[in-house]
């Protein structure tokens, strides 16, 4: 740790001082000292506030889970400031963290109504971020003694990505569950009507319709569909970044809306009381099985977070193992620029499972390449990667597969719809 | 780095440098001129120390305008050393002020004031000395006044000293 040193002001006052005590001896000239009395003093006084104390400083942030764009601070908390007049604090700068005042620095004055000073730290992209470390510096009164400058390492903020605006009134193609807000295929005590059929025995005296059972002269009841929830996977593409991320407010890359998308997604079935599960196809191969509940959702949400993006070794998309079971939705966020995905997508199809992607894949993005690449070459291989992309997206269509764009709220209203008459014809399944 | 400089910076920074030129040069009104070549070193010096308010160079820069001012003067103190101590103060508090930290920290309000309150009670103490100085002009120097003054400096150093010590001690 750190220790109190003499400044190079107090050095220059100290020797200017004495410089004009010795030049004034030396020539007999009492003009010195009115240019170097103003330096004793301060030399002085810088001398007398010699600090006695020994701080212990360290950094903490208020908040360490955040959502993309929100803020937090970062205090100083020091164990001892007596003696201590002025505190300048100097954090590193991190990609997408936000620093308030701008560039992480700070100086002020503390002691009586003075706080140590802050930091506001804003994260800009879901992920995790680490805060860099800080230099803090603690000078005495008169700036005769200086603690530091000490390094003290940073925070690390888990940021969850902002769910992205989402709503969805379609139901699930195949609820297949026990209690839920899905209309089923089955009869049950639910609410929704589904016909008016003979009295058989057992059903509730409350469901009999005596307007058709007084005309038909026999006892007829309404019956309803049951209520099912459904399971839903989210599957998420990790395999690579494309495009540039710029942060909340800028631009955002195929993660970005991926991530955003799979959080909105997440958020909306557990709130409709469906199990949710979350497979991430990636480095890290993150995976949080089906669950429901505000605590599972955050768990789905902390997991979007630390999502490492990278190839796996020996990925194969027929080989994937998802867990899904039968009457699983499952939605694959994807920019579909990968093999394996789109095997993984098709595979899937082919089990009769309703399937569908979301295409992540930003309208403007440009491949990231590497330096000293031909620009014209760079272009061009990315075309025919788009062209690869355009024919592997009609093929999943020809399966059965619905591709849809991400836009926000309605997105997936109409292809579940679709999904759901779809569930309803006889299929054929292969396993 | 330069480009990184605040206005606060820069203003603090011109401060350092010009304190000691001007110093050195407030000896021309009193008709004493600074050597040319002595001009050009301060005010190289003065330049590298508002780049480095931290580094030793801003010490040999005021030096040098003081053991000017000794040099330069055997008459008596002039009243034009008033002003040049004032430009010295200036620059050394902003020199201080920029050394609080990096060169892109800007420059906190409360700490300026605070520190243009001390320079203006430190810097009370030059036409103090001058007024002491000129009253004791004319009526010639005490045999051994500077021998004693010296001492009693020394003396002072050493007590405090002393008693720093035993309160950092405790």
């Amino acid at each position: 740790m750190s220790s109190w040193r003499t400044t190079a002001a107090l050095s220059r006052t100290a020797a200017l001082g004495a410089l004009g005590v010795a030049t004034a001896v030396l020539f007999g000239e009492p003009a010195v000292m009115v240019l170097t009395a103003p330096f004793l003093l301060m030399g002085a006084l810088g001398l007398l506030h010699r600090p006695t104390s020994t701080p212990v400083a360290r950094s903490v942030v208020d908040h360490v889970v955040l959502h993309e764009g929100q803020g937090t601070r970062s205090r100083l908390v020091v164990s001892d400031l007596s003696g201590v007049e002025h505190v300048t604090r100097v954090a590193a700068t991190a990609p997408y963290l936000a620093l308030h005042p701008a560039a992480g620095r700070t100086g002020r004055l503390v002691g009586g109504d003075e706080d140590v000073p802050l930091l506001e730290v804003s994260p800009r992209r879901w992920g995790r971020r680490d805060l860099g470390e800080e230099n803090v510096a603690f000078t005495s009164p008169w700036a005769g003694y200086r603690w530091g400058p000490a390094r003290l390492d940073g925070s690390r903020l888990q940021v969850l990505p902002v769910r992205a605006a989402f709503d969805s009134r379609a139901e699930a193609p195949q609820p297949l569950g026990l209690v839920g807000a899905h209309r089923s295929r089955r009869p049950g005590d639910g609410t929704e009507f589904a016909a008016i059929r003979r009295f058989h025995t057992g059903d509730r005296l409350r469901r009999i319709h005596w307007r058709v059972s007084l005309r038909t002269d026999a006892l007829h009841v309404v019956s309803t569909l049951g209520e099912e929830d459904t399971a839903v996977l989210v599957v998420v593409d990790a395999l690579a970044d494309h495009g540039r991320s710029g942060g909340v407010d800028g631009a955002a890359s195929s993660l970005d809306v991926t991530a955003r998308a799979a959080a909105a997604l997440a958020e909306h079935h557990v709130r409709r009381g469906d199990r949710v599960s979350l497979r991430v196809v990636g480095s890290g191969g993150e995976t949080v099985r089906y669950g429901a509940g505000a605590r599972h959702l955050q768990v789905i949400l902390g997991r979007l977070a630390t999502m490492q993006v990278g190839t796996p070794r020996d990925l194969r998309g027929d080989q994937l193992q998802l867990g899904v079971t039968a009457g699983t939705v499952v939605i694959v966020l994807s920019p579909m620029l990968s093999e394996a995905m789109a095997t993984m997508t098709a595979t899937l199809v082919q089990r009769g499972l309703p399937v569908l992607v979301v295409d992540t894949l930003p309208a403007e993005v440009t491949p990231a390449v590497v330096e000293g690449t031909d620009p014209r070459v760079a272009g061009l291989a990315w075309r025919m990667r788009l062209v690869e992309r355009r024919e592997v997206l009609a093929r999943l269509a020809a399966l059965g597969c619905p591709v849809v764009a991400w836009r926000g709220p309605g997105t997936l209203d109409d292809v579940l719809r679709r999904l759901a008459r779809r569930a309803q014809l006889p299929q054929v399944r292969t396993r | 780095m330069i480009r990184e400089w605040t206005r606060g910076q820069w203003g603090l920074r011109v401060t350092a440098a010009l304190g000691p030129v001007l110093a050195l040069l407030a000896t021309t009104p009193a008709g004493v001129q600074p050597r040319g070549w002595l001009v050009v070193l301060v005010a190289v010096l003065s330049l590298a120390h508002a780049r480095l308010p931290e580094s030793p160079v801003g010490t040999v820069a005021m030096g040098a305008v003081v053991v000017w001012w000794g040099v330069a003067f055997r008459e008596g103190p002039d009243a034009w050393a008033i002003p040049a101590a004032a430009a010295l103060v200036a620059s050394h508090v902003a020199a201080l002020l920029a050394g609080y930290g990096p060169d892109a920290l800007g420059v906190d309000p409360a700490t300026l004031r605070r520190w243009l309150v001390r320079a203006g009670a430190a810097f009370l103490l030059a036409p103090g000395a001058w007024l002491v100085a000129a009253a004791f002009r004319d009526r010639g120097e005490v045999p051994g006044v500077w021998v004693t003054g010296l001492v009693l400096a020394l003396v002072a150093v050493v007590a405090g000293s002393y008693a720093l010590n035993r309160g950092a001690e405790r």
